[in-house]
C-alpha cells in the first residue's frame, strides 16, 4: 500500500492508546476521593462560611458528584477546547498549557541533543564493534557499554559532573546559563526566555553569541547523561544485528561480487542491520523520558520532568493530567516517527 | 596451459562447539577453458564448501590447512590464507579471510562469479534490483559505463540511421568499423541487444536504435564521465564521489535492463525498479544469474542452481547454462542430481567425505561408472525403465569422526583390507578418467 | 534417551564454564545474596549490630575520606558507609527479587494464557501492554505512589506494575512460537487436549528463557529501583537503602564525592553481576549459540 495510507492507520491505531493512558491515569489520581481537586482550587484563605459554598460550587464546576468515568469525559472535553486545568507546584502556578508552554522546549531540546548523540556516537561504535570484532574497539566498547547499562541514570550525570565539573572544571552542571550573562538582557526574564524558550535557539536568534555558547556548555552534561544511559542498550542491539546480518547469505553475494569490504559494511549490511535498533529507538525515546525527569532534577533544568516531579510529590492534580496527557502524546508522536521511517527504509513491510 | 583452474589437494577444517569437522580432505581437480564441469555428491560432501572455498568465500570458523587454487593467469588464490600448523584461533581466522577477501576483490565478480542455491537470500532485500546489479559493473568496469553513456551523447540520429541500415545488411564487420571511425564503440554493445531482442518487431527495433541518440547530458555530468572514461583518480570530495557513483549506477541499471531481457526476463524496465521480495523465484534466478554474468567471467561456480526451482524453470536454467557456455565462460555445475549434470556437464566429478572419488567424461561415467560409490549413486537415481531404486547401505560418514583410510570403506560391497588402512589416491586410467579406489589399482 | 540427556548437561556446563564472565557475574551475585543472608540471620559475622536502620555518628558529622576506620569513608551525620552498604544491600536485593519475581509471575501466566487462548483476549492484553508501554516508568512509579501513598512496598508495587507486560509480551511471544511448532499440532492429532499440551510443551519451553531474563532484570531494576529512592519518592525513610544514602551525600558533592560514588558503585556491580550471569545463561539455553 501506499505510504500515507501506512501512516494513517497507524494514527488511526494510536488514539484509542492516548485514551486509555489519560483514562487510567485520571481514575488513579481521582481515586482518592474529591479533596485532592478541592485542594487544588480552593482559595485556602475563605473564611469558613464562604468555604461550604465555594466547595459546593467547586463540586458543581468539576462534576464531583458523578462517577469517575463520566468525570474523565468532562475533562477530556475540556482537554479538546484548550483547558487542561491549573497547575499549583512551587516551581510554576498557573495554567497548565502555559506551564507546558514554558517548560517543554527545554526538555525537547534536551532529549533531541541526547537523541542525536546516540545516533551519532552509537552508529559507528555499533558497526565497528562487529565489524572488528574481538578487537580492542569492540571489546572496550562493550565493556564500556555494559557498565553505563548498569549505571542508575543519576550515579552517571554525577559521575560526568565529578570528572567534568569538579575536577577539570570544564563545564557547567546548573541551570541553563549563566547567570551572570544574562542578567541584562532584555529577551530573558525570570529565567525564560523568549521567544522560543530554549535559551540557544533565542540568543542566537537575538544575535547574542555569547550567551548561545554558554547555553550550549550547560546543555553537553545533562545531554551527555542521558544519552549515556540509552546508548549502551542501543550498541549492543546494533552490534548484534549487525553480527547476525554479516552472517546471512546476501552479504556473502556481495562479497562474491567483489565488492570492496567498507562498501559492503556501510551499504549492504548497516542498512539492514539498522532496522532493529531503530524500532527500538522508539522504547530508547521512552527511556529518556524517564532520565528526564532525573537530570532535569539534578542539574536544575527547568523542564517538563522537573515540573511533573513537583505536581506528583505536591499532589497537584491539574499537574499530573497535564504532564501524562503530555508523555503520552510524546511518545505516541515519537512511535510514528519511528514507524514512517521503517516503513521508508524497509520497502518489504509496506505490503 | 589450457587448464582454467586447478585444485590441487585442498583441505579445510570447520571448527565449531560440538567439535572440529574436516569438510575438504584432499580435493584434486582441474578445469579447462569453455568446458562444464558437473561436481556430483550427496549433502554432507562437501561439495558446497569446495565451490566457496575456490572464490575464497570461506566462513569465519573454517580454516584452510593445505592445498592450492590455482586460476588461470593470477597463480594460487590462496597462498596466504593456508594455515596447517597452530591451534585455530578465531582472531586470526578472521585476519586471514579480510586479507584474502582483499586480494580477491579484483577477481571476484569480474573473472570468476558465483550463482548460490537459494535466490531470495541471495539479493539484499533493501535494495532494488537495478541497483544490485549494476554495482557489479560499476565496481569493476566504470570505464565501460562512461562510454557507453559518452556514446550515446555524441551519437546524432544519422549516425543511427546509418547504424541501422549497416544492421540490416548483416555486415558486422563493417559495423564495428563505423561505431569506432565515429567514436561510438561504447554503443556497440546497447545496439546488439535491441537488435538482438527476441519478440520485437523489426519496426520497434529501430525505433529503439535511433532513440538511443542524442541522450542529453549536463555539462558537469559529462565531464565527470570523461573523468571515468580517462581513468583520472578519483577526487576524495565526498560529494562528488557520490554524484560519480549515482551517475555511474544509473548507466548500471541501463545496462541491467539490456542483461535481463537477454535473459529473457519481461518487463525488464520495469523489474529494474522493483525489490527481491516481489519477483517470482524464477525471475530472481534470473536476476543472480545476470550479476553473475554482467561482466562476462571466465568462470561461473554454480551451487545447486536448480535445486529450489519447478522443473519448467530449471529447464530454462539449464538452457542459460549452455548459453553461458556458447559465450566462453566455463562452468563448475554443483548439485546433487545426478540427472541434471548429466545433461549439462562435460565432465563430472562424484565428491564423496571431502574427496573427489571419481572424474571422467559425462557419457564414460554414466554409462561406466567405475568407483563403487559412483555405482551405487546411479543405481538410486530413478528411471522409467528400471523398477527398483537401490539405496546405499550405511550413514554418509560423521565429517567430527572419519572412518580410517578410505572413507567409504564402512559402506562399500567391494571393501578390502587395504581400503580400511589407506586412503587410495585418484589414478589415470587410461586417458581421460582418475577413479580413487584400490580396485583399480593405486598411484603407487 | 538418558545419556543424551546427561550429554546435554555437560554441554551446558561447559559452555557456562567457558563464558569467564559470566562466572564472575554469577559469583558477584551469589556474593551479594550471601551478604543478605548474613545480614537476616546473622549480622554480627560482619560486626553489625542494628542491620535495620543506619548509625548516625553526631561526633564527626562531615564526611570523611576513606580511611582504616572507616574502609569507605563517611557520609553525611557520620554514617559510616561501609557498615551502612552492607546493611542496604539486603533491602535493595529483596525490593528488586520482589519487583521482577511478582512482574515475571503475573506477565508470563498472562501471556502464556493469551498467546495460548488467541483472540479477542490477546488483543486486549496487547493494547493494554501497549498503553503501559507507551507511559515512562518513572512516571508511573510516581502516578501509583500518589495513588496508595508513597512507602516502599507502593514502590515495589509501582514497578512491578510497569514490568509484567514486558514478561507477558515475552511470554506470549514464546507460547505462539511453540504453539505453531509441528509437533504441537502432532501430539493434537493424537488426543491430547489443550491443557496438557500447555504443561507439557509449551511451559518447559518458555520456562527457561523467562529465567534468563529474570536474571538479567534483576540487573535492570534495582538501579531504578534506587533511582525512585533517590528522587524522594519516599519521605522521611530512614532506612538502610543504596538510593537513600546516595541522597544523604549529594550536598558533599563537590567535597566529597566518595560519598555519592560508592553506594551508586555498589548498585552498578550489581547490575554489571547480574547482567553477565544473564548473558551467560542465555548461552547455555539459547540452541543456536550453543553450537556456535
Amino acid at each position: 500500500m501506499k505510504l500515507w495510507q501506512y501512516i494513517i492507520r497507524r494514527l488511526v491505531i494510536l488514539i484509542p492508546t492516548i485514551i486509555g493512558l489519560t483514562f487510567i491515569v485520571f481514575v488513579l489520581s481521582h481515586s482518592g476521593g474529591t479533596n485532592l481537586v478541592l485542594a487544588e482550587y480552593l482559595n485556602p484563605h475563605l473564611p469558613a462560611s464562604a468555604r461550604q459554598a465555594e466547595i459546593q460550587k467547586l463540586i458543581q464546576e468539576f462534576h464531583l458528584n458523578q462517577p469517575v468515568y463520566i468525570q474523565y469525559f468532562y475533562w477530556l472535553a475540556a482537554v479538546l477546547q484548550g483547558d487542561l486545568g491549573y497547575t499549583n507546584t512551587p516551581i510554576y502556578s498557573g495554567p497548565v498549557t502555559h506551564a507546558i508552554e514554558l517548560f517543554m522546549p527545554n526538555t525537547i531540546m534536551l532529549s533531541v541533543l541526547a537523541s542525536i548523540m546516540v545516533w551519532l556516537i552509537g552508529i559507528p561504535l555499533g558497526v565497528w564493534s562487529a565489524v572488528r570484532r574481538d578487537g580492542v574497539l569492540d571489546q572496550s566498547t562493550r565493556v564500556g557499554a555494559l557498565t553505563l547499562y548498569s549505571m542508575p541514570v543519576y550515579l552517571v550525570a554525577f559521575s560526568l559532573v565529578i570528572i567534568f565539573g569538579v575536577y577539570l572544571r570544564v563545564l557547567p552542571f546548573s541551570g541553563t546559563a549563566n547567570l551572570l550573562l544574562v542578567q541584562n538582557v532584555s529577551w530573558y526574564q525570570g529565567g525564560i526566555s523568549y521567544p522560543t524558550h530554549i535559551l540557544i535557539i533565542d540568543a542566537l536568534l537575538h544575535g547574542n553569541y555569547i550567551v548561545a555558547l554558554s547555553a550550549l556548555e550547560h546543555l553537553i552534561l545533562p545531554a551527555l547523561s542521558l544519552a549515556l544511559g540509552s546508548l549502551a542498550a542501543f550498541i549492543r542491539l546494533l552490534r548484534s544485528q549487525m553480527l547476525d546480518v554479516l552472517g546471512q547469505d546476501f552479504i556473502r553475494f556481495v562479497y562474491s561480487k567483489g565488492v570492496p569490504e567498507k562498501d559492503i559494511i556501510t551499504i549492504h549490511a548497516r542498512r539492514n542491520a539498522i532496522i532493529v535498533p531503530l524500532t527500538n529507538f522508539v522504547y530508547l525515546v521512552a527511556g529518556l523520558l524517564g532520565g528526564v525527569v532525573v537530570i532535569e532534577s539534578i542539574f536544575n533544568i527547568p523542564g517538563i520532568g522537573y515540573w511533573t516531579t513537583q505536581a506528583l510529590l505536591n499532589n497537584d492534580v491539574g499537574g499530573i493530567m497535564g504532564s501524562t496527557l503530555i508523555f503520552g502524546i510524546t511518545l505516541v508522536i515519537a512511535s510514528l516517527i519511528i514507524d514512517i521511517l521503517y516503513a521508508l527504509i524497509d520497502p518489504r513491510i509496506r505490503y | 596451459m589450457s587448464e582454467l583452474l586447478t585444485v590441487r589437494d585442498l583441505r579445510l577444517e570447520f571448527y565449531t562447539r560440538r567439535g572440529m569437522y574436516k569438510v575438504l580432505n584432499g580435493v584434486n581437480l582441474s578445469l579447462r577453458k569453455g568446458e562444464v564441469l558437473g561436481l556430483a555428491g550427496e549433502s554432507g560432501s562437501g561439495k558446497s564448501t569446495l565451490g566457496l572455498t575456490i572464490m575464497g568465500l570461506v566462513a569465519d570458523n573454517a580454516k584452510i590447512v593445505g592445498g592450492d587454487v590455482i586460476f588461470a593467469e593470477h597463480g594460487n588464490l590462496i597462498t596466504n590464507a593456508v594455515w596447517p600448523d597452530g591451534k585455530y584461533v578465531a582472531k586470526r581466522g578472521r585476519k586471514i579471510i579480510k586479507r584474502l577477501n582483499s586480494q580477491l576483490l579484483h577477481i571476484r565478480g569480474k573473472e570468476m562469479t558465483m550463482v548460490f542455491q537459494d535466490s531470495m537470500t541471495s539479493l539484499n532485500p533493501l535494495l532494488k534490483i537495478g541497483y544490485q546489479i549494476g554495482e557489479v559493473i560499476y565496481y569493476h568496469n566504470p570505464r565501460l559505463l562512461a562510454e557507453r553513456a559518452l556514446a550515446r551523447n555524441r551519437a546524432t540520429r544519422e549516425d543511427m540511421r546509418e547504424v541501422v541500415m549497416l544492421l540490416k545488411t548483416r555486415e558486422e564487420r563493417d559495423l564495428t568499423r563505423f561505431l569506432n571511425e565515429k567514436g561510438l564503440g561504447g554503443l556497440y554493445e546497447q545496439i546488439n541487444s535491441i537488435w538482438q531482442r527476441p519478440g520485437m518487431s523489426e519496426v520497434k527495433k529501430e525505433r529503439a536504435i535511433l532513440s538511443l541518440a542524442g541522450q542529453r547530458l549536463s555539462g558537469f555530468e559529462k565531464s565527470v564521465l570523461e573523468a571515468v572514461r580517462d581513468n583520472k583518480p578519483v577526487t576524495n570530495v565526498p560529494l562528488y564521489r557520490g554524484y560519480r557513483k549515482r551517475l555511474l549506477i544509473r548507466e548500471g541499471v541501463r545496462k541491467a535492463v539490456e542483461l535481463l531481457s537477454d535473459l529473457s526476463v519481461p518487463h525488464p524496465e520495469k523489474v529494474v525498479d522493483m525489490y527481491p521480495h516481489e519477483l517470482s523465484g524464477g525471475m530472481r534466478q534470473r536476476v543472480v544469474i545476470a550479476i553473475a554474468l554482467a561482466n562476462n567471467p571466465k568462470l561461473v561456480i554454480m551451487d545447486e542452481p536448480t535445486s529450489a526451482l519447478d522443473v519448467t524453470i530449471q529447464a530454462q536454467v539449464l538452457e542459460l547454462v549452455k548459453r553461458l557456455k556458447s559465450k566462453g565462460s566455463s562452468i563448475v555445475f554443483i548439485s546433487h542430481d545426478l540427472s541434471v549434470l548429466a545433461e549439462v556437464s562435460d565432465r563430472i566429478a562424484i565428491m564423496y567425505a571431502g574427496s573427489i572419488v571419481e572424474l571422467g567424461e559425462t557419457y564414460d561415467i554414466v554409462n561406466e561408472p567405475k568407483h563403487p560409490y559412483t555405482v551405487a549413486l546411479l543405481g538410486a537415481v530413478p528411471t522409467l525403465t528400471e523398477k527398483e531404486i537401490r539405496g546405499i547401505e550405511g550413514e554418509i560418514p560423521d565429517l567430527k569422526n572419519l572412518p580410517s583410510g578410505c572413507a567409504f570403506h564402512p559402506r562399500c560391497p567391494y571393501v578390502m583390507d587395504v581400503c580400511k588402512k589407506l586412503k587410495p589416491d585418484l589414478i589415470t586410467l587410461g586417458g581421460k578418467r582418475q577413479v580413487a579406489c584400490f580396485l583399480f589399482g593405486d598411484s603407487k | 534417551m538418558e545419556t543424551k540427556r546427561e550429554s546435554e548437561l555437560r554441554l551446558s556446563f561447559k559452555v557456562l564454564f567457558r563464558n569467564k564472565s559470566a562466572l564472575v557475574g554469577t559469583v558477584l551475585v551469589l556474593l551479594y545474596f550471601i551478604d543478605a543472608f548474613v545480614m537476616q540471620v546473622y549480622p554480627k559475622l560482619f560486626g553489625i549490630t542494628n542491620p535495620n536502620s543506619l548509625v548516625e555518628n553526631f561526633a564527626s558529622p562531615l564526611p570523611l575520606p576513606p580511611s582504616v576506620l572507616h574502609p569507605l569513608g563517611t557520609t553525611a551525620y557520620g554514617i559510616d558507609l561501609w557498615s551502612s552498604i552492607l546493611k542496604a544491600i539486603r533491602f535493595d536485593l529483596a525490593y528488586t527479587l520482589a519487583v521482577v519475581l511478582s512482574g515475571a509471575v503475573i506477565g508470563v501466566i498472562l501471556g502464556v494464557i493469551s498467546g495460548f487462548v488467541g483472540g479477542a483476549l490477546d488483543e486486549f492484553l496487547m493494547r493494554i501492554t501497549d498503553i503501559v508501554f507507551s507511559i515512562p516508568y518513572l512516571v508511573l512509579a510516581l502516578a501509583v505512589g500518589f495513588v496508595i501513598g508513597r512507602t516502599y512496598t507502593s514502590m515495589i508495587f509501582a514497578l512491578a506494575l510497569v514490568w509484567w507486560p514486558i514478561y507477558a509480551r515475552y511470554g506470549r511471544a514464546l507460547t505462539l512460537s511453540i504453539k505453531t511448532l509441528p509437533y504441537v499440532d502432532s501430539a493434537r492429532l493424537y488426543g491430547m487436549n489443550g491443557l496438557k499440551i500447555l504443561f507439557k510443551h509449551v511451559v518447559p519451553n518458555v520456562l527457561p528463557p523467562v529465567f534468563v531474563q529474570v536474571s538479567v532484570d534483576l540487573g535492570v531494576i534495582m538501579p531504578i529501583f534506587s533511582t525512585l529512592s533517590f528522587i524522594g519518592f519516599i519521605p522521611n525513610a530512614n532506612l538502610p537503602e543504596l538510593g537513600y544514602l546516595t541522597t544523604l551525600g549529594l550536598n558533599y558533592l563537590q567535597s566529597a564525592p566518595w560519598a555519592v560514588i560508592f553506594p551508586g558503585a555498589i548498585i552498578t556491580l550489581f547490575s554489571l553481576a547480574a547482567n553477565l550471569m544473564g548473558e551467560g545463561l542465555r548461552d547455555v539455553f539459547d540452541p543456536r549459540r550453543r553450537s556456535e
